[in-house]
């Protein structure tokens, strides 16, 4: 009995020693599990996720998929007859995290509503989390300025091809009349399109026809009346645009102005049913106060800095530019990382003639502060804006790399390049996140005093490349993308892409 | 308030300027130096030249245009927030054909209900009411949280009835099965029968077979719906009714979207005439096929723009046409 006793207690001890040596043998074999998680080869199998490509992007999303080893979700997205967008999901999305890739790019509009549609189509198929990824980011960039072609630089749609100027690459001059297909190759801008209310009242259905207009055709040259840009205010179907004084005043005096979209887009991406977004280079930082939801702002700087270290001969030599005073603080932190030294190019827009004397130009010739004053009328109008460009930072002999996030209609960064080039530089890289490129820009850059543009294919570069060539290349953000992708679904830190990219 | 001073803005889109001025001329007012336009990124902008602090918006844009009906979209919504931002008192979208109205229900798994989505984008973008009309089902108005007038093209429909046929040898007919109530009012209004086709859709925009339950032999067949987009449907119609031996038939469609071939099927359809509204841009396609007629609705949108401003009751235009 004693000795039962005895027994009993060490007994009891050993067992609880037993009990507490399975629990550590449990929690050993759990780490095991954690570590096979950082040292497995291959990634494990991702489960319940579903990547959808919108129409926009197709081969991003495909190269996303396939970085994350998953098969790409089915959307199939078309148009009914009357241009309203149907959206079906063939494969279930209940309880998954989907993620849709959706440029803000082409047809913005319509890629826009297609990727609201979808995300609301996923949220009533009962999926748990919907994530918007925009490589791009649509409306993100808007000129606040009001709109007249010749202020702004950012032409609407009516500004026929052979209207504009490749500033830094003036035509050949030709005779005019050579051309048969345009009638106002030599004439002064149509009255019929800067009156927009007196073509829009005939024919309301023009801007379908305006499509024809969209695409550039390239072959321009030659078609180059003057080298003044001619101010086509509007496309001519839009109605009730006020016209405005060089000071941007309508009669009454009311200073006109363009509504700011990002907080329209932010909340209609909520309200379509987003719980996260994915982006790339937001144009501003403070986008993502926009949002009530979390917005994962990645950073191409990586990998641009990537490329000028690899493919850039004596890239510490070389001088990092900004095309205008707004895109500084990007240049400055790529030049910071780089050692590089940075230079900046400003441009100042007055409506008055600034006149400068040649005593002036002289003098400048000899500080670092360079001015290019080019004086553009405003057709119409009286008053004349005065865009005076002045390059701050020496550049002569030296490479150059101009920075920028985002190139639209090239005209700053082709005006930039031209600058550079006039002030002695060697060679001009010009390193840009997202290229959109509209309108005429490809044409525009080729003829430009560009030696190469880099940019990424946040956006579709096949069209560019087509015309560009060699001049273009383009770097790839699907890895960037699909990592970040692969961690938000595990549930990872993504800061860590901020500064080493992928 | 200053005694002179206009407290209401109309504001109209690239849709259907028109309208717009329309609506503008019956209210005497002019349109608003505030218009949308576009970059040659194809984003859209506003540009806004003139002061809406504390006024009564009103933003005429219709759901129209086979390439650009998301343009229009956005460009609404657009405006809507332009305005919110510049502090107008109340903002009002005016849709006369009120855009994805159609893709109303999940009628297949993970379909999106697309209508719903614009009722909030629009609520979203700073819409505090909306004034549409014949939507195409009138629940979409419980898909808002803000108040929508959805008005009726019928009472127009009624005097043009009434002015151009004998109503002793007129049917109503119905195209399909989910319009037999609202051709049963009309028939009911003008105290004359009606008969219905029922059909048998397979796919969306295609129809399959077409049964005919009434008697239309010898009389003029008034064929009524709130929309026509590709036109297959109505045709169809008007053949499986002449074969019921119909002396004329006649289509009456709130909406007229004729996408696709509509024309060239109308065209050569044994419809005698199609009666539309003006809720839609319709001047190229009025030169492409003679058998379209057009009723003004800017009367009718005016009145309701007039009445919503002045807080008087709207449902007197439910019943009646305005001059």
């Amino acid at each position: 009995m004693t000795y039962a006793t005895k027994w009993s207690v060490p007994n009891s001890s050993s067992m609880k020693y037993n009990i507490a040596n399975i629990q550590s043998i449990y929690r050993t074999k759990r780490l095991i599990k954690i570590f096979a998680h950082f040292f497995c080869p291959t990634p494990l199998p991702m489960r319940d996720i579903v990547v959808l490509s919108g129409s926009s992007h197709p081969n991003l999303a495909k190269s996303i998929c396939r970085h994350l080893t998953v098969e790409q979700g089915v959307l199939a997205s078309k148009k009914f007859s009357n241009g309203e967008t149907s959206i079906e999901i063939q494969d279930s999305v209940r309880e998954k995290d989907v993620f849709i890739v959706q440029s803000g790019c082409g047809e913005v509009n319509d890629n826009f509503m297609e990727l609201l549609i979808a995300i609301a189509a996923c949220k009533t198929a009962s999926a748990r989390r919907v994530t918007a990824v925009l490589p791009l980011f649509p409306y993100s960039r808007q000129p606040d300025v009001p709109h007249a072609a010749s202020l702004t630089g950012a032409p609407s749609l009516t500004v026929k091809k052979d209207q504009y100027t490749y500033e830094s690459a003036p035509g050949t001059p030709k005779p005019l009349r050579d051309d048969t297909t345009d009638v106002f190759a030599s004439t002064p801008p149509p009255l019929s399109l800067m009156t927009p209310s007196a073509n829009s009242s005939t024919d309301l259905l023009s801007k379908a026809t305006l499509n024809n207009l969209r695409i550039p055709t390239g072959g321009t040259s030659g078609k180059i009346p003057s080298l003044t840009p001619t101010a086509i205010v509007t496309n001519s179907a839009a109605v009730n645009i006020p016209s405005v004084d060089a000071y941007g005043r309508t009669e009454s005096g009311y200073k006109q102005w363009v509504a700011q979209n990002g907080t329209l887009i932010a909340n209609l991406l909520i309200t379509a049913g987003a719980d996260r977004c994915i982006t790339m280079d937001l144009h501003d930082p403070q986008f993502q106060g926009f949002f009530n939801v979390p917005v994962d702002n990645l950073y191409s700087k990586p990998l641009l800095k990537r490329y000028i270290i690899d493919y850039i001969p004596d890239y510490q030599s070389c001088v990092i530019v900004s095309p205008d005073s707004g895109g500084a603080k990007r240049a400055t932190s790529i030049a910071d990382a780089l050692g590089c030294s940075f230079a900046l190019i400003h441009k100042e827009r007055r409506a008055k003639i600034t006149k400068t004397s040649p005593s002036a130009s002289g003098s400048a010739q000899a500080s670092p502060m360079v001015r290019h004053a080019s004086a553009s009328s405003v057709v119409g109008n009286s008053a004349t804006m005065v865009a005076t460009t002045m390059l701050v930072g020496e550049v002569k002999d030296r490479v150059c790399v101009l920075i920028d996030d985002l190139v639209d209609t090239s005209y700053t960064i082709t005006r930039a390049a031209k600058l550079l080039k006039d002030q002695g530089a060697k060679k001009v890289y010009a390193l840009v996140t997202h290229g959109i490129f509209s309108g005429d820009a490809p044409n525009r850059i080729s003829k430009s005093a560009i030696d190469k543009v880099i940019t990424t294919n946040s956006v579709p570069q096949v069209h560019t490349a087509a015309i560009l060539g060699d001049k273009l290349e383009v770097l790839d953000v699907s890895r960037i993308l699909a990592e970040a992708i692969r961690r938000i679904h595990n549930g990872e830190s993504v800061s860590m892409l901020f500064d080493h990219g992928w | 308030m200053h005694p002179n001073q206009n407290s209401i803005k109309i504001i109209s889109g690239n849709s259907h300027p028109q309208l717009a001025k329309l609506i503008a001329e019956k209210l005497r007012l002019p349109l608003a130096k505030i218009g949308a336009f576009q970059y040659t990124n194809k984003e859209t902008a506003v540009s806004v030249g003139e002061s809406v602090r504390d006024e009564d918006v009103y933003i005429i844009q219709t759901g129209s245009g086979e390439s650009n009906i998301n343009d229009f979209l956005m460009e609404l919504l657009i405006i809507v927030n332009a305005c919110r931002t510049a502090s107008a008192r109340r903002i009002t979208a005016v849709i006369p054909c009120f855009p994805y109205a159609r893709q109303d229900k999940k009628d297949k798994s993970r379909a999106p209900i697309t209508a719903k989505l614009v009722a909030n984008l629009l609520t979203t973008a700073g819409c505090n009411h909306v004034i549409t009309m014949d939507l195409h089902a009138s629940q979409i108005q419980g898909f808002f949280r803000i108040p929508v007038d959805n008005l009726y093209s019928e009472p127009i429909f009624l005097r043009y009835i009434k002015d151009n046929f004998d109503l002793k040898d007129v049917i109503i007919v119905s195209p399909d099965a989910g319009g037999a109530k609202r051709v049963a009012g009309i028939a009911d209004k003008l105290d004359v029968n009606f008969a219905l086709i029922h059909k048998e859709r397979q796919k969306a925009n295609e129809v399959s077979k077409m049964v005919l339950v009434g008697d239309v032999s010898d009389k003029v067949c008034l064929l009524i719906d709130d929309m026509a987009d590709t036109c297959g449907t109505l045709c169809k119609a008007a053949d499986v009714l002449m074969k019921n031996k119909a002396k004329k038939v006649i289509a009456m469609i709130t909406h007229g979207i004729f996408s696709a071939d509509a024309l060239d099927k109308l065209n050569n359809s044994k419809l005698d005439k199609i009666v539309c509204t003006t809720s839609l841009p319709l001047q190229k396609k009025l030169s492409q096929c003679p058998k379209i007629t057009c009723l003004d609705i800017s009367s009718t949108l005016a009145e309701a723009v007039r009445r919503l401003h002045n807080g008087e009751s709207v449902s007197y235009l439910f019943n009646n046409a305005i001059e």
